[in-house]
């Protein structure tokens, strides 16, 4: 596993974050000069780009930061595999990886570049999402199957779910699956275009929640079949995993929930499990007044009493495509570690459905950890992980 | 595998099987541009706020649709669906300096918004992806479907591959050097023998089951591949016919993707040297154009030829058959993106 | 300007803000909701609309609760677009 947030640049320091309930959403912001710097909280990872081009010894033109975050995390979850270059380059080992904003964190040169006022930037073949994985798939020479995966902020835990049908399905023996996203002016405005921004850190599932809070990071995990392990070291075994549709409105979730509802229903079909053996949900808790009360009722209605539950968004805020892969992490940390995290900025239930979620770190039993991802357009998917 | 039951496509043509070549439609300021049928399925609340992609997309995809049989999930390929609503917001964010901006451009600027809509506009809860790995998204489509139905025998999906030509993404594109420089008529674009090709849009949906009743081809094989190495993807190919073709059977139709730019052609013209010499090489970018997704409607033009004659012009090598039962397609994207497809008919 | 002539352009203007396709002025009532029934316009519209007439007339909305009551219908849009106009 190989992971990069604005809470740690590895997985041991998001895991001793996570632990101490830091939290990473803040106005202190300086990745580019935008209107709402220090008007609105965001969870900016601490390394500038120049910085990620140096560390990763990366001096190709045209790489964006979207793609070095996604190197950065890739890097650390192949060395902490163990894998040979080798058996990457194998035709046998597959490439998933989601984003959504792709090169478009570049606003400034893609306005030019589109709109002919240039003779073109480093950037014409970086603006589109699979621009990512086209450059890892060149940069670590992969021959096996390379997929770009955009269901907006589910679209990493799809890229997981692929890569999951890819191995049961006999096309890759292994596959290297994640996510990334950076912030740009585009979903910053975007997101606060639909008034969703809080200018305060947000509270998920809190009664008075005011919007969430935009956020960047990557992360990546390494599939690999029960047999071909050869004693190399395992977090956890992908157990459950489905994606449903909402069909009701293109940015926000139905009422009843029945597209969160379906898919969480979806993943304890797939992982033969009965809803109360989940002992933790980490919710997509955005921080919303929609997601969370819809969340929530879902939760309500596929368990007769919900779970410990909780939404990391309060530490790194919503990271888009990123969110599926990073909050994997994080569920696997609670498997790996038996403990769970805070769920930051909760003060008050919302009414309606009385749910607190954890407040404070503590260890607990974990044997199921069920993570959710929603996105625009009812895009919602669920993935069950399970302690080995 | 999978069978493909019902098909539709909305292109550059309102004739993809136009015989006559003299009467086929011609790029204008270089552009083989999509001409689109009146859409009256879409509900108009909803047409209103849809940029040309999605207008194909759905377009295309809801006539397949049906209220009494409904597919179990929507599986799209797109490069860059979303993307002219993308830049439009963008410039709204540099013409109001951040201020207050109409969210209506954002909202349909996703990735997934073609699967989104049409999942709204069924009401289709089933599974929804969105495929947008550039001239690979329609082939992982393909092969997420062939896993959904490997999972899942008894379901169907709606299966999909589009673009357009976005004003924005066409000048970047143009500046990157990926389209002719110079006025090219699509019907001498195989003489050309410049770089780039002539950019199309377009759409082309399937109906896809395991189920082997009334179907109109049976797609047998999908592989992909990265790779600039042309003897490396003939390998490939030599493989991959190795391990899909049935013993005794032979490709008698080769689907190429070929589009008059001189930079992928050897990839072409490798991959035409294995074939037999009774294989009939068959073209159709001039029909198209190319763009990411342009192997969707190639997909279309395999299901067509299993059932009926191929219009002259369309033959780069024709044989003394003249009905086909093996079709093997053979796509390249920018010389990097490559796949094999091989589609039958029943016998 | 008169309260005729203001209900005729913000009409027009809605019209082409939100590409509504097919409809002329003349088939909006003043006293037709613009959401849900009559026009069914929904809340993405609603924030279109806010952003139109901080656009056209200067007039910033900041409490998306307080927009949804301006924009019952024209009458109330142009009644609060009388009072609050800045431009």
């Amino acid at each position: 596993m190989g992971v990069i947030s604005a809470i740690g640049n590895s997985v041991a320091e998001n895991h001793q974050s996570l632990k101490d309930a830091v939290c990473g959403v803040s106005k202190a912001f300086d990745l580019f000069p935008t209107k709402y710097a220090g008007l609105l909280p965001f969870g900016q990872v601490p390394v500038s780009t120049e910085d990620l081009l140096q560390q990763l010894q990366v001096t190709a033109p045209g790489v964006t930061r979207t793609t070095l975050l996604a190197l950065h995390a890739l890097n650390e979850a192949l060395a902490d595999c163990g894998i040979s270059p080798e058996d990457i380059k194998s035709s046998e080992t597959a490439l998933i990886g989601a984003n959504t904003v792709g090169g478009m964190c570049l606003t400034d040169e893609l306005y030019n570049d589109a709109n002919n006022k240039t003779d073109g930037s480093d950037y014409l073949e970086s603006y589109d999402c699979a621009s990512v994985n086209l450059y890892l798939q060149k940069h670590f020479k992969i021959t096996g199957v390379v997929n770009t995966i955009n269901t907006a902020c589910s679209s990493s835990a799809n890229a997981i779910m692929y890569g999951a049908m890819l191995m049961k399905n006999g096309y890759a023996k292994r596959a290297i699956v994640g996510g990334t996203d950076c912030l740009a002016k585009f979903t910053i405005n975007g997101f606060n275009a639909l008034h969703i921004l809080s200018t305060d850190n947000c509270t998920p599932f809190d009664e008075g929640r005011k919007g969430l809070n935009l956020g960047e990071g990557a992360a990546f995990l390494i599939l690999e079949k029960e047999e071909d392990i050869k004693g190399r070291k395992v977090y956890a075994e992908l157990t459950g995993y489905s994606n449903a549709n909402d069909a009701y409105h293109p940015s926000s979730l139905s009422d009843e929930g029945d597209g969160p509802f379906l898919s969480m229903q979806g993943a304890l079909n797939i992982a033969n499990l009965s809803a109360d053996k989940i002992d933790f949900i980490n919710a997509h808790g955005t921080g919303t007044e929609n997601n969370d009360a819809v969340e929530s009722k879902a939760m309500m209605r596929l368990f007769d009493k919900p779970p410990a539950f909780a939404s990391s968004k309060g530490n790194i805020g919503h990271t888009l495509g990123a969110s599926g892969a990073i909050e994997a992490v994080y569920s696997i940390l609670s498997l790996v570690h038996q403990e769970v995290y805070a769920n930051l900025h909760f003060k008050n239930a919302i009414p309606s459905t009385g749910l607190t979620p954890v407040l404070a770190y503590k260890k607990m039993p974990v044997s199921h950890v069920m993570s959710n991802s929603f996105g625009f357009g009812g895009s919602c998917s669920s993935l069950i992980f399970s302690k080995v | 595998m999978l069978y493909i039951h019902k098909t539709f496509s909305i292109s550059v043509q309102q004739n993809l099987l136009q015989a006559n070549i003299e009467l086929i439609n011609e790029p204008v300021n270089k552009k083989l541009q999509a001409i689109e049928p009146a859409y009256e399925k879409i509900p108009p609340g909803i047409l209103r706020r849809m940029g040309k992609s999605i207008r194909m997309g759905v377009g295309a995809a809801l006539p397949l649709m049906s209220e009494t049989d409904p597919v179990n999930g929507i599986i799209m390929g797109s490069a860059n669906a979303g993307m002219e609503e993308c830049v439009k917001f963008l410039n709204q964010i540099v013409q109001y300096e951040e201020g207050q901006l109409t969210p209506g451009n954002f909202v349909q600027s996703t990735g997934n918004v073609i699967a989104g809509q049409l999942g709204l506009i069924t009401r289709n809860k089933g599974y929804n992806v969105t495929h947008v790995h550039a001239g690979l998204a329609f082939e992982n489509a393909v092969l997420d479907a062939i896993m959904q139905l490997n999972t899942n025998p008894s379901n169907s999906y709606l299966l999909g591959g589009v673009d357009e030509i976005s004003s924005f993404h066409y000048n970047i594109e143009a500046l990157a050097g990926t389209y002719k420089k110079e006025e090219v008529s699509n019907k001498v674009l195989y003489e050309a023998g410049s770089p780039g090709y002539l950019v199309g849009e377009g759409a082309a949906m399937f109906v896809v089951s395991a189920e082997a009743n009334n179907f109109i081809a049976k797609l047998t094989a999908i592989a992909t591949i990265h790779s600039t190495d042309i003897e490396l993807v003939q390998a490939q190919l030599k493989m991959f016919l190795q391990k899909n073709l049935e013993a005794g059977t032979a490709i008698d139709l080769f689907l190429s993707g070929e589009n008059g730019d001189n930079r992928t052609l050897p990839f072409y013209t490798a991959c035409e040297t294995l074939l037999a010499d009774d294989t009939a090489i068959v073209r159709y970018k001039h029909m198209t154009g190319d763009f990411p997704t342009a192997s969707a409607l190639g997909l279309w033009y395999a299901c067509e030829f299993l059932q009926q004659q191929v219009p002259q012009h369309m033959f780069k090598k024709k044989t003394s058959k003249t009905s086909y039962r093996n079709i093997l397609l053979y796509n390249n994207f920018k010389g990097l993106q490559h796949s094999f497809i091989l589609v039958s008919k029943a016998w | 300007m008169e309260t005729a002539e203001l209900k005729l352009q913000v009409k027009k203007q809605i019209i082409e803000f939100l590409n509504l396709i097919s409809v002329k002025p003349e088939d909006i009532k003043d006293d037709e909701p613009l959401f849900g029934e009559g026009l069914g316009l929904d809340s993405i519209d609603s924030i279109e609309l806010i952003v139109l007439l901080g656009r056209e007339y200067g007039i910033d909305i900041k409490d998306p609760k307080e927009g949804r009551k301006v924009l019952t219908d024209i009458n109330t849009m142009v009644a609060y677009i009388e009072q609050h106009r800045t431009k």
